[in-house]
């Protein structure tokens, strides 16, 4: 009778000092997939997690299957055929795709021992359903992680899931991984019955494969379950941000074409690289496109000094030089790598934001005896802060406490701040909302417009596109071919993708 | 932007001082003798001693490690110290700075292997105890060095402001007022702190991380020596069981001050006054306690209890920190 599998209304949800759901509903139509959408901090977690029975509201009504209810714990969620699948992998990496597969609810012999020919064959039932070609033996950890993001998806739909929640599930996936990806979804949606939530800050994806779009902004609705024919991408970013969408100007003109401040020549590496050739001009934006495991971020840390480069030329400002390690990457040839993965590699998360955006010009601001006063600290690095427009209710605040983007705008400024003539950029917008990525666009091409030369490492393909002056594709550790951007989307993809399945 | 400094009342050192105000009210009104010009004096020299551990054990949890080691370097310390003033007749400065030296190599023995091997300063320092113990009984012969010069043991004994306080507290305290300058003002401390916070982001941004662990673990065994030193004028004697067997008896105190006073167990951040602070409600407690005729393995159990609650409470701290300050 009832169309809507799940169904919440008026939702509020209070945290100390923030309203994080303001009058929020959300209706999931049965069979459908259904794309909720909003910048970081809009409430989509929360909403995730009152479905899923962490939170609970604290007024405001939840349905499912038309029959209002309780969820007083995540047991409860699952009872009623709800599983999510988080962005973080919920693995376990040393078990086995079977084990993990049926840890809720392993078969066991007469005699009390787990029966691994029971999981083998039970799991098999399941990866079959979703067309995965994976022996249930195999081990978690030598999967890639496309095949794991299937597997946590498998898993869900073993616990009978009816509605599937999925957070970002792209996020680390290649465009041809998320391409299977949305095909299997499609495909249990159809078979299965099953109803799906995806959450992505991909708006290709979602016009891509849903049905409905709910956008939240600020803990409110900017639409609830509208058909997703009704929106294009203008207005469906008008909804998210509250204003149009600035596109970024991407056609750079670069001044002098042949002023390479450094070269990579024939470049082996403990980490397995070969043959690696690399060029970067002043004031150029050069790409490092491939896919995940292409060793891209590896050959970024061999080049600071993190791990060791073992044979080959590096040649800084045309002389050959050795760099064993960030610091002195940092201090004598002024190479700075914004990590990927902010929160383990980027930041302090318990200490506080002057601390952070500091970390990288102590030792330039230091006076007699090492002297270094907050006060000079403040005096060098405020501007940045205040350039970058991080919201923080003061210079003290904890990183852990700031938001995604404005960790990541933090983790920017380290680098602003300590001068560098060669900044190396890690997937900057992986998780950050429109506004903050657009924001970071237009920085890192005035960045390069001013002299700083950039090594952008993303997997974001309208991103590197929108980016980079050149675009070198590695695969396999290797390079398999440089593409100059003439920013023309469809024949530049197309180019890039034949290097990556040569 | 408001650069608010948050408010003292707030602090975790606010909350220790006014514990500690309370004992010794407590402790001044139901025992004889807490006030006497005696016992006030007999405190300063244990809490300067206890003071000195808790540092010495406090610049290594900031990495988030810890140092077992400490008492037998403590031991070591003094009894090279015994020996080259008793034996060799060396004077007493460049005895006192040779000790120094010993505990910063001691330290730097552990901090080498920590970092090179990668294992945890746990298994490391476990091991390094019994080595530097058992290396140190075995040359000493387990003979104590009892002919200290005079001058050296005096200033154990030395009795300041109206004979109730000993020079020892004062060595401890100057000590804390340099830790603090040296985390808080220089850029090494912050150095120090960053890479104990998260040694990877502090790699990636242009930090040695080895050299800042191998420094903290010097540190430490500079200030263990350092500890073993004040012991040492004031037992007036180099003792090879002064700490226990193993020098284990300094663990508890060590353990028991930074972690009471604030300094966080996974490292990344400290406090150098909530140490002192620490170790002064320590002391003050065991002393109450034994003025009031509790028995020696009661006063081991509280203290066991207390750093229990110590950890639960660093375990919650690590959860809702809300202190802005990583150095107070």
């Amino acid at each position: 009778m009832n169309e809507f599998c799940l169904e919440i209304r008026s939702a509020n949800k209070s945290f100390p000092g923030v309203k994080a759901l303001d009058q929020a509903s959300f209706r999931l139509r049965k069979g459908s997939i259904h794309a909720l959408l909003g910048e970081n901090g809009a409430g989509k977690s929360t909403l995730i997690k009152i479905i899923t029975g962490v939170h609970k509201q604290d007024s405001g009504k939840l349905f499912i299957n038309g029959k209002e209810e309780t969820l007083n714990n995540p047991n409860d969620a699952t009872k009623f055929g709800i599983s999510v699948v988080h962005q973080e992998r919920n693995l376990i990496r040393r078990f086995s795709v079977g084990e993990n597969l049926m840890l809720n609810n392993l078969p066991k012999t007469p005699l009390g021992l787990i029966d691994y020919d029971e999981i083998t064959i039970k799991s098999k039932k399941w990866l079959e359903m979703m067309d995965l070609d994976i022996d249930p033996k195999t081990v978690v950890s030598e999967l890639t992680v496309a095949k794991m993001q299937l597997c946590e998806i498998a898993k869900a739909l073993s616990l009978k899931a009816k509605i599937l929640l999925l957070d970002e599930p792209t996020s680390s996936l290649s465009p041809q991984e998320s391409e299977n990806l949305f095909t299997l979804l499609k495909k249990i949606v159809r078979d299965e019955g099953v109803s799906i939530v995806f959450v992505s800050h991909k708006l290709e994806e979602v016009f891509n494969i849903c049905d409905d779009v709910t956008v939240l902004r600020d803990g409110e609705n900017a639409c609830t379950s509208e058909d997703i024919k009704n929106l294009d991408r203008q207005k469906l970013v008008r909804l998210m941000i509250g204003r149009d969408e600035q596109i970024v100007k991407s056609a750079r003109k670069i001044k002098n074409a042949k002023d390479t401040i450094l070269a990579l020549r024939n470049v082996k590496t403990e980490l397995g690289h070969r043959n690696i050739d690399l060029e970067l001009n002043r004031s150029e934006i050069i790409g490092l496109y491939g896919l995940v495991g292409a060793g891209r971020t590896e050959l970024m840390k061999c080049l600071i000094g993190q791990d060791k480069i073992t044979d080959g030329d590096v040649i800084v400002n045309g002389k050959k030089v050795t760099i064993n390690s960030p610091k002195t990457a940092l201090e004598k040839f002024k190479i700075g790598y914004i990590s990927e993965d902010r929160k383990k590699e980027g930041l302090i998360l318990i200490h506080n934001v002057l601390d952070n955006t500091s970390i990288t010009v102590w030792s330039q601001i230091r006076k007699a005896f090492g002297f270094v006063s907050d006060g000079m600290i403040a005096n060098k690095v405020d501007s940045y802060i205040r350039q970058l427009e991080v919201k923080t209710p003061s210079n003290y605040q904890l990183i852990s406490n700031l938001s995604g983007g404005n960790q990541q705008k933090i983790s920017v400024a380290k680098w602003l701040a300590a001068g560098t003539d060669i900044l190396i950029i890690d997937e900057p917008t992986v998780g950050i909302d429109i506004k903050t990525k657009a924001y970071l666009h237009e920085l890192i091409i005035k960045l390069a417009d001013n002299g700083t030369s950039i090594i952008l490492i993303s997997s974001d393909m309208p991103e590197m596109i929108s980016l980079a002056d050149k675009i070198l594709v590695m695969k396999d550790f290797q390079m398999s071919g440089i593409v100059e951007n003439d920013h023309d989307y469809d024949a530049v993809s197309s180019k890039i993708m034949e290097f990556i399945h040569t | 932007m408001n650069k608010k400094i948050p408010n003292f009342i707030f602090t975790n050192q606010f909350g220790l001082l006014c514990l500690v105000l309370i004992f010794i009210v407590i402790f001044s009104t139901v025992t004889d003798g807490f006030t006497s010009r005696f016992n006030i004096f007999a405190l300063s020299r244990v809490i300067a001693i206890d003071i000195m551990i808790g540092l010495a054990m406090m610049v290594v949890i900031l990495t988030g490690g810890l140092n077992l080691a400490l008492g037998a370097i403590g031991v070591c310390a003094a009894m090279f110290g015994g020996w080259c003033m008793e034996v060799l007749e060396i004077p007493i400065i460049p005895s006192i700075l040779l000790m120094l030296g010993m505990g910063s190599f001691l330290g730097w023995i552990n901090g080498f292997i920590t970092v090179k091997t990668g294992v945890h300063s746990f298994i490391v320092t476990l091991a390094t105890m019994s080595i530097y113990f058992g290396f140190m009984t075995m040359l000493t012969e387990a003979e104590a060095f009892r002919r200290l010069p005079e001058l050296f043991t005096d200033f154990g004994s030395a009795k300041l402001f109206n004979k109730y306080i000993s020079p020892l507290l004062l060595v401890s305290v100057a000590t804390c007022f340099v830790l603090f300058y040296v985390f808080r003002f220089t850029d090494i401390g912050r150095k120090l702190i960053a890479a104990g916070a998260n040694p990877e982001a502090a790699e990636l941004s242009g930090i040695s991380v080895n050299r800042m662990f191998i420094y903290c673990h010097v540190l430490s065994g500079f200030l263990g020596a350092l500890a073993a030193i004040l012991l040492t004028t004031r037992i007036g004697a180099a003792i090879p069981s002064m700490a226990g067997q193993l020098g284990m008896d300094w663990l508890l105190p060590a353990f028991l001050a930074p972690v009471i006073g604030g300094t966080l167990l996974s490292g990344g951040k400290l406090s150098v006054f909530g140490t002192m602070l620490g170790a002064v409600l320590v002391t003050l407690l065991t002393n109450g306690l034994y003025l009031l005729d509790v028995g020696e393995f009661w006063i081991r159990f509280f203290l066991g209890i207390i750093l229990l609650m110590a950890v639960l409470l660093d375990r919650t701290r690590e959860y809702f920190t809300l202190r802005k300050v990583i150095v107070s």
